[in-house]
């Protein structure tokens, strides 16, 4: 079964062709990240005008490249949320019109469900499993107990980690997106700064706000004292105690619900460092560990595809009235 | 010739069937906020209720703006969709130069559509409904000189006034645009954009 499948809830106008919801036969995608960059985050309005400039010139690519043609895909499956109304709107547009013209059936995807299968473009997941989703939207600890069903375990109680991320960087004077920034950077610092641990108790819940405060305090003082900040060692001082606590948790959740299988999804998924000590704590534990490529990391029609496949293979279809949501639960349990 | 006309870009969704000067089915919904979700399915019906396959479209007539910037997003990214499918080039309409071509007023039309509090979209056609001033988003103030100045007979989605100046409410004639609209300039479905007229916030004043 092929699906073409369409991503478009931030600043990624990107669609695939899946086969069976495995295998990626052709994607393209167009990013606005050097449109955004000058105003330092995505501006909704810019997004969703550039956006409809690209959405059917990403179509026209997708099916020349791939060799197909319309006729030859069984189905869409679209992003009908979580993400920017006004960007996911031209994706959805888009995606119903196909179905329109073409009567071919259409699969509304949540944008999450499509990062954790991003994981099944790598290897068939194996249930039962937990996902880390952990992206600037979300921080979240899920259980699959198979395909296409998701319980939610714990969830961060108020900035999300890309969030935090991105905060910490703006501080510290980086460029947007600044994330991957202080990732890179804490590899070049020392774990210097006495930073609190975001929320280090027994729940699977997270917190990054106080930390975020933490450092934004931290930098202030220093700059009216006429100190600069070491901007490395605030690099590493951070995202060590983000990524310990994140590591703790996950690991904890894994044993908790008895599960063998740990994947990793979302834009932090990216994150070398949270990388590297999910990799460690699971080969310790020995827990089967999956992360997506960088490619599948950011947004991505491929993953949205993936994870139709399934949510068809579940009967979740959606008539033509299918309409785009900024805010929307994945959660079933 | 059939042709599918699509609006999207005030209160009101309209979409219609017509062939050859004649309307096969028209339907028109004050859903606000709710284009994004029916839009397509009236298009689906409106092409059932005329009994035409979706691929024996010949012209996809859209209007493009100005208007609510995601209304008129909808209906062009369904335009623009369905011309590639199908392999038509797009008929841009203006939102504005519509209400003056469904006026029967046989002089010179003013076209009014409210942007926000204190400005509007506006623009000044002659009786053939050429262009006497340029389609612009213009402050309440300034749209009131042009009035002192053309005294035209003014047209807007509902009956107001704008200082001493009675704006009439004009429902759409769709049969009429279209006609007009048909032997006018079509652009490829990977070039129509929506008309805003208005840079987004982010945007203003800043030279780049």
């Amino acid at each position: 079964m092929y699906i073409l499948a369409i991503e478009s809830s931030c600043d990624e106008t990107s669609m695939s062709i899946i086969k069976d919801g495995i295998e990626e036969i052709c994607t393209v995608t167009n990013t606005q990240i050097d449109i955004h960059k000058k105003f330092g985050g995505v501006v909704p309005e810019v997004a969703s005008r550039s956006h409809i400039e690209n959405v059917t010139i990403v179509l026209d690519e997708l099916l020349e490249r791939s060799g197909f043609t319309i006729d030859m895909i069984d189905a869409i499956g679209v992003t009908y949320g979580p993400g920017l109304i006004g960007s996911l709107m031209i994706g959805l547009q888009c995606a119903k019109t196909i179905s329109l013209v073409t009567g071919k059936p259409l699969i509304p995807v949540h944008h999450i469900a499509g990062h954790i299968y991003a994981n099944n473009l790598e290897k068939r997941l194996e249930f039962p499993l937990i996902a880390l989703v952990v992206s600037g939207g979300h921080t979240d600890l899920v259980y699959m107990k198979e395909d296409y069903s998701f319980k939610r375990i714990g969830s961060t109680l108020d900035d999300a980690v890309g969030e935090a991320y991105d905060k910490v960087a703006k501080v510290c004077g980086l460029e947007y997106p600044g994330g991957p920034k202080v990732d890179k950077l804490a590899k070049l610092g020392k774990d210097t700064y006495d930073l609190p641990y975001p929320l280090d108790d027994d729940s699977y819940n997270f917190s990054f706000s106080g930390i975020k405060s933490a450092v934004v305090n931290l930098v202030h003082n220093e700059e009216q004292r006429g100190n600069k900040i070491r901007v490395n060692d605030m690099c590493t001082s951070f995202q060590n105690r983000v990524v310990n606590v994140i590591t703790k948790k996950t690991i904890r959740a894994l044993k908790e619900y008895n599960c063998n299988n740990l994947v990793l999804a979302g834009g932090v998924a990216a994150n070398s460092y949270l990388r590297e000590e999910l990799t460690k704590a699971c080969k310790d534990n020995n827990i089967n560990f999956s992360y997506p490529r960088m490619a599948y990391c950011t947004d991505n029609g491929a993953m949205i595809g993936a994870a139709a496949y399934y949510a068809y293979k579940k009967g979740i279809m959606a008539d033509l009235t299918l309409n785009a949501v900024a805010v929307e639960t994945l959660y079933n349990e | 010739m059939i042709s599918l006309f699509i609006d999207t870009s005030m209160a009101n969704v309209s979409i219609s069937v017509v062939k050859d000067n004649k309307i096969l089915s028209l339907i028109e919904k004050d859903i606000p906020n709710m284009h994004s979700a029916y839009a397509t399915k009236y298009v689906k019906d409106a092409l059932d209720t005329a009994n035409i396959d979706a691929n024996d479209v010949d012209n996809i007539m859209v209007v493009n703006g100005p208007g609510s910037f995601t209304g008129v997003r909808i209906g062009v990214t369904i335009a623009k969709t369905y011309g590639y499918l199908i392999k038509k080039d797009i008929t841009p309409i203006s939102s504005l130069k519509s209400l003056a071509i469904s006026s029967n007023y046989n002089d010179m039309v003013m076209s009014i559509i409210p942007a926000n509090k204190s400005s509007y979209y506006v623009g000044i056609y002659d009786k053939d409904y050429n262009v006497i001033y340029d389609e612009c988003f213009m402050k309440k103030e300034d749209i009131l000189v042009l009035c002192d100045k053309y005294n035209p007979y003014i047209v807007g989605l509902d009956q107001s006034i704008i200082g001493k100046y009675k704006i009439n409410k004009q429902n759409l004639d769709i049969l009429k645009i279209v006609n007009y609209y048909m032997d006018k300039e079509k652009v490829n479905s990977h070039k129509i954009v929506p008309n805003y007229l208005k840079l987004p916030q982010a945007l203003e004043g800043k030279n780049d």
